[in-house]
């Protein structure tokens, strides 16, 4: 039996082992994963950190199986990730509502396709839609909302169906600055609320900082992993700490490993 | 027009000895006379909003122009025999088909071969578009067939159809079928195409199984669409209509404009072009409306 890179195996809730992608284009291949190895204990909120092109959006894609490594293996429970399923709950940057359904509606599909009982999706939906304070907006098409609104649709959708692991990809990216750092406290109290696993693809090194627990820095060209940083704030942290010292150190330790 | 070339008047720039030679400058600086920029135009901004009753009105002008054209047209080049009919006899032909019942006939007939026909074509067009668009392998197994047929003119087909159909309405429907399906196919498989990526990647993440996928992602996103591309194809199927009637027919609008010819009757064939134009336009409105019925998500 392998063993994962902190030396922990009892409470990992999700493992990734050796993972490789070469991409093979006509003349030339490109390394976009070399190796990585990572894991994410359960109810962690990790960070991967990165520049663009490092490879992280491939990473959380192989994650929530959507893509298949060249090398390596990905782990859940202990159990081998084949292909995507509602274990892993995905959220994108582009949002991705279904522009047909209302903001209700968007959050019953996995509950739909896992065929829960019709009450049982009722009460789900409505407890959803209270935590993303949604109700009031329960019967209106995406396309009515804001960005920040759709956003907290998009993860209400990946939460219903109650997921091992919440795969956030640059989840606040398109949003501007002021609602970015609400929704930002807003996933930290979801998080405390739900204790769901989560793993969160960011390019902001402030972002990793006040959200997670862990970071991993991956650095380029091949995509690896170039450091972990431990992040020594609680579970109920607030703006306070962007002006604690450490959180500053922190920041420019972590911003010299992502340009590198 | 109002003067676009910059204006400096009411800029209170430092009085140097040279600028306060001229008197004016200085004079006008307690009230603004100038403008800055061009005003928009009221009818011929680019991409401009058009107020209503100006939509309305160059509507209205437009027929008026055609109309104008049309009684030049009429009283102009007929020396002798008559080549073009005026409005009104065009409107007296018109109304003696539809008491003679000519008309109702002929239009049932018509309308009835294309709305078998094309919803024959539609339907297929729907099923193996879809079909094509969303998996690989049936893009693979359809393309060598689908690309060497389109490319034989279907009016072709029609002495053939003739020949294995007999005379009846079975060869006039499948003239529109093959005068059509293989453009339905191929505009909804691109309808079924544009489907985003990551849609179809956020429903597997929440579990969806492929069949789902088709049916509640590629199938409702691609609705809109398939109303597009049937209300775009459907003047083909109105093309292919004409040549079967043409050819074969004891009833039909065709069929009626080529019994007119006999006759030279050119105020019949005149009012009977009136009616094709009039379905195009009723059935295009009426599928503008039931795609806003049935996707008011896509609406522009």
């Amino acid at each position: 039996m392998k063993i994962s890179p902190t030396g922990r195996l009892a409470d990992d809730k999700l493992v990734v082992r050796g993972v490789s992608k070469t991409f093979t284009g006509r003349k030339s291949s490109v390394a976009a994963l070399e190796g990585v190895d990572l894991h994410v204990d359960d109810g962690e909120l990790v960070c991967l950190l990165g520049a663009s092109g490092c490879g992280k959006s491939t990473l959380l894609s192989i994650i929530g199986g959507l893509e298949a490594p060249t090398d390596g293996e990905v782990r859940i429970d202990e159990e081998l990730v084949i292909g995507p399923g509602a274990d892993r709950g995905m959220v994108f940057q582009a949002y991705s509502l279904y522009p047909w359904l209302s903001v209700s509606e968007n959050i019953e599909f996995g509950l739909k396709v896992a065929r829960w009982p019709k009450a049982k999706r009722a009460d789900r939906v409505q407890e959803l839609l209270g935590i993303m304070s949604l109700t009031e907006f329960a019967k209106a098409l995406p396309r009515e909302l804001s960005g920040g609104m759709r956003q907290r649709v998009a993860i209400a959708r990946a939460l219903a169906p109650e997921p091992d692991v919440l795969l956030l990809d640059e989840p606040f990216g398109a949003l501007d600055a002021q609602t970015k750092r609400s929704m930002q406290d807003f996933l930290l109290t979801v998080w405390r609320r739900t204790g769901t696993t989560i793993l969160m693809v960011t390019h902001d090194v402030e972002e990793a900082i006040y959200l997670s627990q862990r970071v991993y820095v991956l650095a380029a060209r091949p995509g690896r992993v170039a450091a972990e940083v431990g992040i020594p704030f609680g579970h109920d942290r607030g703006p306070n700490i962007k002006r604690d010292p450490r959180f500053l150190d922190l920041r420019d330790e972590l911003s010299d490993l992502v340009t590198h | 027009m109002d003067g676009t070339v910059p204006d400096v008047t009411g800029t209170p720039v430092a009085a140097t000895p040279a600028a306060t030679g001229a008197g004016p400058a200085v004079a006008g600086a307690g009230a603004p006379t100038g403008t800055r920029g061009r005003r928009p135009s009221q009818l011929l901004g680019i991409r401009g909003p058009l107020a209503l009753r100006w939509r309305i009105g160059f509507g209205a002008l437009g027929v008026a122009t055609i109309f104008a054209i049309w009684t030049y047209a009429a009283y102009a080049l007929n020396t002798g025999s008559a080549l073009v009919p005026t409005p009104a006899a065009t409107w007296k032909a018109l109304a003696d088909l539809w008491s003679t019942g000519t008309l109702q006939s002929d239009l049932t007939a018509s309308v009835q071969r294309v709305a078998i026909g094309y919803s024959i074509s539609v339907v297929i067009g729907a099923v193996l578009g879809i079909a094509i668009g969303t998996f690989a392998s049936i893009e693979s197994f359809f393309e060598p067939q689908i690309g060497f047929l389109r490319y034989i003119p279907a009016t072709a087909l029609t002495p053939l159809f003739l020949l294995w159909l007999g005379i009846d309405e079975s060869p006039k429907i499948w003239l529109i079928v093959v005068g059509t399906v293989f453009y339905n196919i191929l505009m909804i498989a691109d309808v079924a195409r544009n489907v985003p990526r990551e849609l179809l990647n956020a429903s597997y993440t929440l579990g969806a199984t492929r069949r789902t996928v088709v049916r509640r992602v590629i199938l409702p996103h691609s609705l809109p669409g398939i109303v597009d591309v049937a209300r775009i194809n459907l003047a083909a199927a109105w093309l292919m209509l004409v040549v079967a009637e043409l050819l074969a027919a004891q009833k039909g609008l065709a069929f009626e404009i080529i019994k007119a010819q006999r006759f030279r009757a050119v105020d019949t064939m005149f009012a009977l072009l009136i009616v094709f134009g009039v379905i195009g336009l009723v059935s295009d409105v009426f599928l503008r409306w039931f795609r806003g019925r049935i996707a008011p998500w896509a609406r522009a």
